[in-house]
């Protein structure tokens, strides 16, 4: 045979044998971020037990279960607009709780190349990571109230897995506080982390990307919407779609927004008419950042039907209230905002008045006037909220 | 044949060459001046074909007269290195090449938003290590600065080794240019009319498109060209269905350009290309490739095929392309994306006629007035995602360009043209262009 013909042979061959070995591979959907059910480390394993642990606290009623219950998403099983805390339990916190799930997938708090500020944890991302969020409910006044590390560190000793905490940590731990503070929070990290229940993916949502089941009509109609930049325009900062990697959305870009949020008078600090909570410009290395003065993290939405109240001031408690406040805050603003003495409306009255103008009125569906027709009508919302309700994790056909 | 290709050969052979080519051009109005021409290339063919066997033959009198050495890292090569001792003629083992194009584009209805660019400088090498084996290489840096705060960007373009393995056939290996179109392969401003590479092989075919994997490339006496292989595939998890990049260019949305390139997906290529008529050039290509690397749990298969033409008939330089792209299972992969602005076509397409005439020549100065008709769509269809949720098929823009390349000097050109645009008429505008290749 001749040189020529035998090298085409060849290499015809070495294809055949290449396209043969790439055919049957593939044989599952890439969860990229979907967890494995391997059992808790040893620190993961204390993490569960101190993150329901009441004793820890000065009340000896409030654990972080409490105001993150596993039963509801780690999120408040109650309506309250913020939750209640301290020695008595009688102290009300500054803002809504958030759920903590999903949020082994936040980054530190920085500014994007476009600079956008994005990650950190709070609804002012102050923590740079959950153990660095882990730490501040124990010793704020209103929430675990405890006098100080060291007081914490001696209910921790006296706990019933105490003996559990100085084997994996040291049997001297207990007498070094702040190292054991730091191992409490890094086991509260790791149980944030390995525990799958903090990161189900397990929503019909979930199942439809994975090809399991077929959204309604409704939530079809609904999930358009929701990602239409004309309409809803939610996905702009709830992303809905799988990453290049095939990782499962977040519904969130960790990213922060300027809502203008009305005043919300469930909350007692509101009383004082001086009093403004001012989101990300509050934390002392933002000061001079005038700009950022009003805006608050954006949220996950997975599970968001399961809130009970919504937003950083718990404003709304209902997910059609808050879903008509966004397509209605331009076009019918007497609706959420009290009137002034002229009877013109106070927008965006949460806000001092200098502050006003770094609200959110560019994009959809904000970007309307008095008058005109909401981006969403009625029906749209509601299809809406069918579709957001496929986000609740624990779907089962 | 490729540019880089072409840079190769040796001087006498590109002396035939073009002499073929100057003949083909100028005299191919009459069957026996095409015999003639046809003649020369079959001669010119043959000569490549006696050196390289001869080539080949020295290299094993060398070989059986110096052993190998021990194997030692090459020594950096430069141009003006001397030849190694198994090179066949006086060419340089080490050959720098270049090209680039400057830029201005002036919008006719938004003259505010007149631009110039260093749209690419390139610089590249081919290096000879024997007879029958090169490496070429293409470095790429557009808009001029690239940096984290710059639109710009730097990019191997090409990087392959390619082995002649018979007289016949060829094997490459690496980061290589798709042979498809008339232009992928030739992209070079002086291989080209107009200040920009035409919409069809930049929408449709994603321009200057490369992938990583093995080629053959077979050349025969009777004017066939045959390359075919197995490649990398396109990435459809990055399609960013909030972006308008898809709209652009649906397959430039999602190449992967050989960087840390999703591999679980293989691709099949071919391309067939016939010079056996001096001045004519009739070909076709065909690419497709599963392109969902098994991220997604449905599966899609990309396919790509154009066929081309150019004929060059005395002072004429005529072509025509047709190409077409198709999606499968989009269906599936836009369930979930309903509603956003980009949604993934289940088919797009394009075509082209081009004319030009070589209507002055003085000294290497040389005019060539042009005009092109080019209409594309890239989202031609959508599949059925059900009522209220199926995007409508996108317009066909169509194009008409006027204009004209100056050669100034072999390898430079200076270009200015006119577009004009049927559908989005904010884009009508005026271009000018520099381009040098070497």
């Amino acid at each position: 045979m001749p040189l020529s013909q035998s090298f085409v042979w060849v290499v015809a061959a070495v294809c055949a044998a290449m396209l043969a070995a790439c055919g049957g591979g593939g044989s599952s959907a890439s969860d990229a971020n979907v967890p494995d059910d391997a059992p808790l480390s040893a620190q993961a394993a204390l993490g569960e037990k101190i993150f329901a642990d009441v004793t820890l606290s000065a009340s000896g009623r409030l654990a972080c279960a409490s105001c993150h219950s596993a039963d509801n998403a780690h999120s408040p099983s109650n309506g309250l607009a913020a939750q209640l805390g301290g020695v008595l339990l009688d102290q009300q916190g500054r803002r809504s709780a958030p759920s903590t799930n999903y949020l082994s997938f936040n980054t530190a708090f920085h500014f994007a190349s476009d600079g956008t500020p994005t990650g950190g944890f709070f609804w002012d991302g102050r923590a740079a990571s959950l153990q660095e969020q882990a730490a501040q409910p124990f010793l704020t006044s209103f929430e675990m109230a405890n006098a100080s590390v060291a007081d914490l560190i001696a209910k921790l000793a006296a706990a019933s897995y105490a003996e559990e905490f100085r084997r994996v940590f040291g049997p001297d731990i207990f007498s070094r506080p702040d190292d054991a503070m730091a191992r409490v929070t890094l086991a509260l990290q790791q149980y944030q982390k390995e525990d799958a229940d903090f990161r189900a993916f397990s929503s019909k949502y979930d199942e439809f990307l994975r090809d399991n089941v077929a959204l309604s009509a409704a939530e079809l109609r609904g999930l358009a919407l929701f990602n239409s930049p004309g309409k809803g325009n939610c996905a702009a900062c709830h992303p809905s779609g799988k990453g290049a990697d095939g990782s499962f959305p977040l519904f969130t870009d960790f990213s922060y927004d300027n809502l203008g949020v009305p005043r919300n008078a469930a909350l007692a600090r509101n009383d004082d008419p001086a009093y403004y909570d001012l989101g990300l410009c509050e934390r002392a290395e933002l000061a001079g950042r005038a700009d950022l003065c009003g805006a608050f993290k954006v949220p996950s939405l997975r599970n968001v039907a399961q809130r009970h109240v919504f937003f950083h001031n718990g404003r709304f408690s209902t997910l059609k209230d808050a879903l008509t406040f966004y397509a209605q805050r331009d076009t019918h603003p007497e609706k959420w905002y009290p009137l002034n003495s002229d009877g013109s409306v106070s927008k965006f009255d949460d806000l001092p008045p200098q502050y006003r103008a770094n609200v959110n009125t560019s994009e959809a569906p904000y970007d309307r006037l008095p008058g005109d027709a909401p981006a969403l009508s009625d029906a749209e919302i509601d299809d809406v909220i069918t579709f957001l309700q496929t986000l609740n994790d624990g779907f089962r056909r | 044949m490729t540019r880089p290709s072409l840079r190769a050969l040796p001087s006498k052979t590109l002396l035939a060459a073009s002499l073929a080519l100057a003949s083909a051009g100028a005299f191919a109005q009459t069957a026996t001046e095409a015999d003639l021409a046809r003649r020369l290339d079959q001669l010119a063919a043959e000569l490549a074909a006696v050196k390289a066997q001869l080539a080949q033959i020295q290299q094993q009198r060398a070989t059986a007269a110096n052993p190998p050495a021990p194997a030692t890292p090459a020594a950096p090569a430069t141009a003006a290195a001397p030849p190694p001792a198994a090179a066949s003629d006086n060419t340089p083992a080490t050959v720098i090449t270049s090209y680039g194009e400057i830029n201005y584009n002036r919008p006719t209805k938004a003259n505010q938003n007149a631009q110039a660019d260093v749209r690419r400088f390139v610089l590249g090498y081919q290096h000879r290590f024997d007879a029958k084996t090169k490496v070429v290489t293409e470095l790429e840096v557009e808009h001029a600065v690239s940096s984290a705060s710059d639109s710009g960007e730097v990019e191997v373009e090409q990087a392959y080794v390619e082995r002649q393995v018979t007289p016949t056939w060829a094997l490459r290996a690496g980061l290589f240019l798709m042979p498809a179109g008339l232009l992928n392969e030739n992209h070079e401003p002086t291989s080209y009319y107009g200040v920009e590479r035409n919409f069809v092989e930049t929408a449709i075919i994603p321009s200057t498109w490369r992938e990583g994997g093995l080629q053959l490339v077979g050349n025969f006496d009777n004017g066939l060209t045959v390359q075919g292989g197995l490649s990398t595939s396109f990435d459809l998890n990055k399609w960013d269905a909030t972006s308008g990049e898809g709209k652009e260019s649906p397959l430039g949305a999602i190449h992967q350009e050989l960087s840390l390139a999703k591999s679980h997906d293989v691709a099949v290529f071919g391309a067939v290309n016939w010079r056996g008529v001096p001045g004519l050039l009739l070909g076709g290509s065909l690419f497709t490739g599963q392109a969902t690397q098994a991220q997604a749990v449905e599966k899609a298969r990309i396919t790509l095929w154009d066929l081309h033409a150019r004929w060059t008939p005395g002072r004429f330089d005529l072509s025509a392309l047709y190409t077409r792209g198709t999606i499968s299972n989009t269906a599936a992969l836009n369930a979930a994306l309903v509603g956003n602005p980009t949604l993934i076509p289940k088919s797009f397409d394009g075509y082209y006629v081009q004319a030009a005439y070589k209507a002055w020549t003085f000294e290497d100065y040389a005019l060539s007035p042009f005009v092109r008709w080019e209409q594309f769509n890239t989202a031609k269809s959508y599949a059925d995602l059900g009522p209220g949720l199926t995007p409508d098929a996108a317009r066909a823009e169509r194009v008409i360009t006027l204009g004209a390349n100056l050669q100034v000097a072999p390898g430079i050109v200076v270009k200015a043209d006119y577009q004009r645009f049927r559908e989005n008429t904010d884009q009508n505008r005026v271009n000018l262009g520099l381009g040098w290749s070497f």
